[in-house]
């Protein structure tokens, strides 16, 4: 799983850009994720991280560039396409469903591939019930992992606020993804809980065989977990490589001077 | 050639009318961001309040409403117009203060959804027999019937005459230079400066030691002054009084916010352009195709011109930040 | 609308679990059954009971819970804000009308009640209420696609738009023909369409009755429920909440979006049916107009956005108590704003937010999930 050359490339992002009026938000950005890999995307506020994010997931449509996943194009497609297709992330300021519960913010990521139509609904068919009860039981399946089991019927906006970063996960996972985004996971974290994050963030790959991308500012996480890190600044990828490689980049030591020195986190 | 003339001076007047009720829409949209639903029937209020105001006036300086041939003096019509000004002005205040100003940090539907109910309470308190009644009444005459100006197109049977009245011509006089007024105000003063601060962010402004109540009450107070002042102007050029319910009183509110939001809402320019669009497409299409549609062409530009420029003539459209 | 989060912790259950109707396999039919048996016990037993005026309030109020509790997809389940509802059900009224005046004359030579309870006007009723309603949801898919692109308040304004343009295109229709002439009638009789004009549609068949209207109430409410405590409810909630969030989960939401005005419009388009076959009613353009619209607003937003009990609460007590206080008539939409504008102050979730009656007493504890599943 580590080495990057030998693992064949799931999500191939080439030189996509955008920019918002005359600002260059993003600009040819391109990333190689391979199936099961960790990697990071960091860089100084404002660098565009999220923007990248925005761009994979369709929220933003790229002006330029080409994005695969698994050889099948994703470039100008939809969000719930790129969802459907197998890309899913969290957000930064967590998105939650407030007024729906625990259970349902989860059951309503699984429904996306446990299908039943319109009249199934209305009329409560058998095929209606069997696709409930599936995904009832696969949702109640991915709470029982992250031990969210016993709040699954509390409204989502009740819980705390590292539940609710770890149910965004959960949410995300719900959607059957190949590849996983986290955006920004351990912020608002203390020590503990992102000590914690960083195993469980290992755990996730492995066991559901997902490829991570992972935006964090927490230095220390990132250079701890990630095979490989993307630096960005002003929206220009300014570095590529191995956590080693990035921290003794004197560009990147540049872009985050004033702010310290990266790995020191 | 004359129909055309004709028809032109209409649009104008009438555009110029739009034009001033849109642009109360669009300066609370631009800071609050939410549909004033009430501001239409604050241009109800601003009609009925000059016929209660100058029927008191006339009553004061002894001249006899019915069966009153010649308006008087050009004094009466301007005291009525003040008067109503500036008890819109206070109204728009109350209403801001009591039922928005709570609501500041209330999702925006809620605030649309209160709008609505102000606004039902200003119409049917107003069709009460003690405020202004159910029936329509028919508006003093305070200007004179005079035509400033005639032409003759063609010759012989086929003559026809266009005439530009007073009133038109007053309408437009005094649409223009209150626009012109707000213009300077919203980019000339400091007061103006605020509002666009506010308008751009409510928080950094604050936080800029920006009054955000007080630059929102002025805009209130300002946005009913001008309604107001459109309200009058309206029972000027229709003289027969519609009650406060009326459903051409929500069609005029609602064609206004169709300028505005044409325009571009929230933004000035695009208010006084949006409003006198609407005026053009309405005035000429209910000359040239039917006038029974003349309402429905406006929600058809509307809908065409959202569907090509969400953002509006002169609007921009936003991204929203994930 | 995170203000519909409530304070206790308890959530609106949705998913198979706990229905207040049983409903499994050959059950799944039985709330309609349920629904059915209870139209057909008012039927015979109110009217003698309680006399006509009062079976009609009772009928006002079921037509109003069918319009309500459709508004409510739209409003509250999706979070779109339409105010032209009543533009919906007065298409569907006129073109239901239209049907059964029309087929009456031609098959019976006469648009007088044909056949008793359950006789062959009646049929070719529900048959013309069904075809209205198709018609209105064509209309609401049509209304629903500016909703792709305009944000609440934009969307408010077309709906509200919408609304006036059929009044307005109504307003010109041409003169009804007689039954008698209706076989010999000119094209220039028939368009544009001959349903009244400005003064309405006069002469309709009065069909409609305590058993109809309460017929169709319970199927527009199980539909409703089912809608709202399955994938596809879920599906428009998130809607609602998080638009973006709901994408990157997979929701479509442009698909949600206009299948709720679709399937709103298409009740509404049933009740204006039964709204314009009501004896003592002659539909006409003006019902189209905004006001009526924002009497359904208004129950929505009392009853809570989402929560249908409590819609259905909000339209039964704001159809009937007017009646009960006519001599106040001035008086009904004063309180009605003050309501408004005091419950966006004190409750803006409304009655219920977004939870059903019986939900209300659940003690917030969770129990574990395996109960759920089974």
């Amino acid at each position: 799983m580590n080495s990057t050359s030998a693992a064949k490339i799931l999500l191939d992002v080439n030189r996509i850009g955008i920019s918002f009026g005359g600002l260059k938000a993003v600009q040819e950005f391109s990333l190689h994720l391979p199936q099961g890999g960790l990697y990071g995307l960091i860089g100084p506020n404002g660098a565009g991280k999220t923007t990248v994010f925005n761009l994979l997931t369709g929220v933003y449509q790229a002006d330029t560039g080409a994005i695969q996943l698994s050889g099948g194009n994703l470039f100008g497609k939809k969000p719930h396409q790129i969802t459907a297709a197998g890309i899913a992330r969290t957000f930064q300021n967590i998105r939650l469903f407030p007024s729906l519960s625990v259970l349902d913010n989860v059951r309503l990521a699984g429904q996306l591939h446990n299908r039943h139509g319109l009249w199934h609904t209305v009329l409560r068919s058998r095929r209606y019930h069997t696709a409930e009860k599936n995904l009832c039981d696969k949702a109640s399946e991915l709470l029982e992992v992250f031990d969210l089991q016993d709040r699954a019927h509390e409204l989502a906006s009740n819980l705390s606020y590292g539940h609710q970063r770890k149910l965004e996960i959960i949410r995300a996972l719900a959607t059957d993804p190949s590849v996983l985004l986290l955006d920004e996971p351990a912020a608002g974290l203390n020590p503990q809980e992102k000590k914690l994050l960083a195993g469980s963030i290992r755990d996730i790959r492995d066991r559901f065989g997902v490829a991570v991308l992972l935006i964090e500012h927490d230095m220390g996480l990132v250079m701890d977990i990630c095979e490989r890190i993307v630096v960005l600044d002003h929206g220009i990828t300014i570095c590529e490589g191995t956590p080693k490689e990035v921290q003794n980049d004197p560009q990147v030591i540049t872009a985050y001077l004033g702010s310290g020195v990266p790995g020191e986190g | 050639m004359s129909d055309f003339t004709q028809t032109l001076i209409t649009a104008i007047a009438i555009g110029s009318l739009y034009a001033l009720i849109a642009l109360g829409y669009t300066m609370v949209y631009g800071i609050l961001k939410f549909i004033n639903f009430a501001h239409s029937d604050i241009v109800v209020l601003g009609a009925w309040s000059s016929y209660t105001f100058s029927n008191w006036l006339l009553k004061l300086i002894g001249v006899e409403t019915k069966g009153m041939t010649t308006p008087p003096a050009i004094w009466v019509a301007v005291v009525v117009l003040v008067l109503s000004m500036a008890f819109c002005g206070v109204v728009g205040f109350t209403i801001e203060r009591l039922a928005y100003r709570p609501l500041r940090r209330a999702p925006r539907l809620n605030v649309l959804i209160t709008a609505i109910g102000v606004s039902l309470l200003l119409q049917n308190v107003g069709q009460l027999d003690q405020v202004f009644g159910a029936s329509p009444q028919k508006m003093p005459q305070l200007l004179p019937a005079a035509e400033l100006a005639s032409f003759t197109f063609g010759e012989g049977e086929s003559a026809r005459k266009v005439v530009i009245g007073l009133v038109d011509v007053m309408i437009f006089v005094t649409a223009s230079s209150l626009m012109l007024l707000m213009q300077y105000l919203v980019f000339h003063t400091k007061q103006g400066v605020a509002m666009r601060a506010v308008s751009y962010n409510t928080d950094t402004a604050a936080l800029m030691g920006i009054p955000v109540d007080r630059v929102v009450s002025i805009t209130f107070v300002l946005g009913s002054v001008l309604a107001a002042a459109a309200g009058f102007l309206y029972v000027m050029k229709y003289p027969s009084l519609n009650q406060p319910a009326h459903t051409i009183w929500v069609l005029l509110g609602l064609k206004a916010f169709v300028a505005a939001v044409i325009g571009g809402i929230g933004n000035v320019r695009g208010a006084v352009l949006g409003g006198f669009v609407i005026a053009f497409v309405e005035q000429f299409g209910a000359f040239y195709i039917s006038t029974n549609y003349r309402d429905v062409y406006v929600f058809v530009m509307l809908i065409l011109i959202l569907l090509v420029r969400p953002g509006g003539l002169l609007g921009v459209t936003t991204r929203e930040k994930v | 609308m995170t203000q519909s989060a409530n304070r206790s912790g308890t959530v609106e259950r949705t998913g198979t679990a706990v229905l207040p109707w049983g409903a499994n396999g050959f059950f799944g039919m039985m709330p309609i059954i349920v629904g059915i048996g209870f139209a057909v016990l008012l039927h015979f037993v109110l009217p003698k009971s309680i006399g006509p005026y009062y079976s009609r309030i009772v009928t006002d109020v079921g037509i109003a819970i069918i319009l309500a509790v459709s508004l409510n997809i739209v409003n509250g389940l999706t979070g779109q804000f339409s105010i032209g509802h009543a533009g919906f059900m007065t298409l569907g009224g006129y073109v239901a009308a239209f049907v059964t005046y029309y087929v009456s004359s031609i098959l019976w030579e006469s648009t007088t009640r044909h056949g008793g309870f359950l006789g062959s006007g009646e049929w070719l009723f529900l048959f013309s209420c069904i075809i209205g309603g198709i018609v209105t949801a064509i209309a609401g898919y049509v209304v629903g696609l500016p909703s792709l692109r305009l944000r609440g308040d934009y969307l408010a304004i077309v709906t509200l738009g919408f609304g006036e343009i059929i009044r307005v295109i109504l307003q010109q229709t041409g003169k009804v023909i007689d039954p008698e002439a209706v076989k010999s009638a000119t094209w220039s009789q028939i368009i544009p369409p001959p349903v009244g004009g400005a003064v309405g549609f006069d002469g309709v068949p009065k069909y409609t009755n305590l058993f109809w209207v309460y017929t169709i109430m319970a199927i527009t409410l199980v539909v409703a429920y089912r809608l709202k405590s399955s994938s596809v409810g879920r599906a428009m909630i998130s809607v609602r909440e998080d638009e973006i969030a709901a994408q990157a989960m997979g929701v479509n939401i442009s698909r949600e979006k206009v299948r709720s005005f679709v399937i709103a419009a298409f009740f509404a388009g049933v009740g204006g049916g039964l709204y314009a076959h009501e004896p003592g009613v002659i539909i006409s353009p003006n019902d189209a107009g905004f006001q009526r619209s924002f009497d359904y607003v208004i129950m929505t937003v009392l009853g809570g956005r989402g929560s249908i009990s409590g819609v259905v609460i909000a339209a039964a007590i704001l159809t009937a108590l007017p009646e009960f206080l006519r001599d106040f008539a001035e008086y009904r939409l004063i309180v009605y704003a003050l309501l408004l504008i005091i419950m966006m102050l004190v409750r803006p979730q409304g009655l219920l937010g977004i939870h059903e009656i019986w939900n209300l007493r659940r003690k917030p504890k969770s129990p574990p999930i395996a109960e759920e599943v089974k």
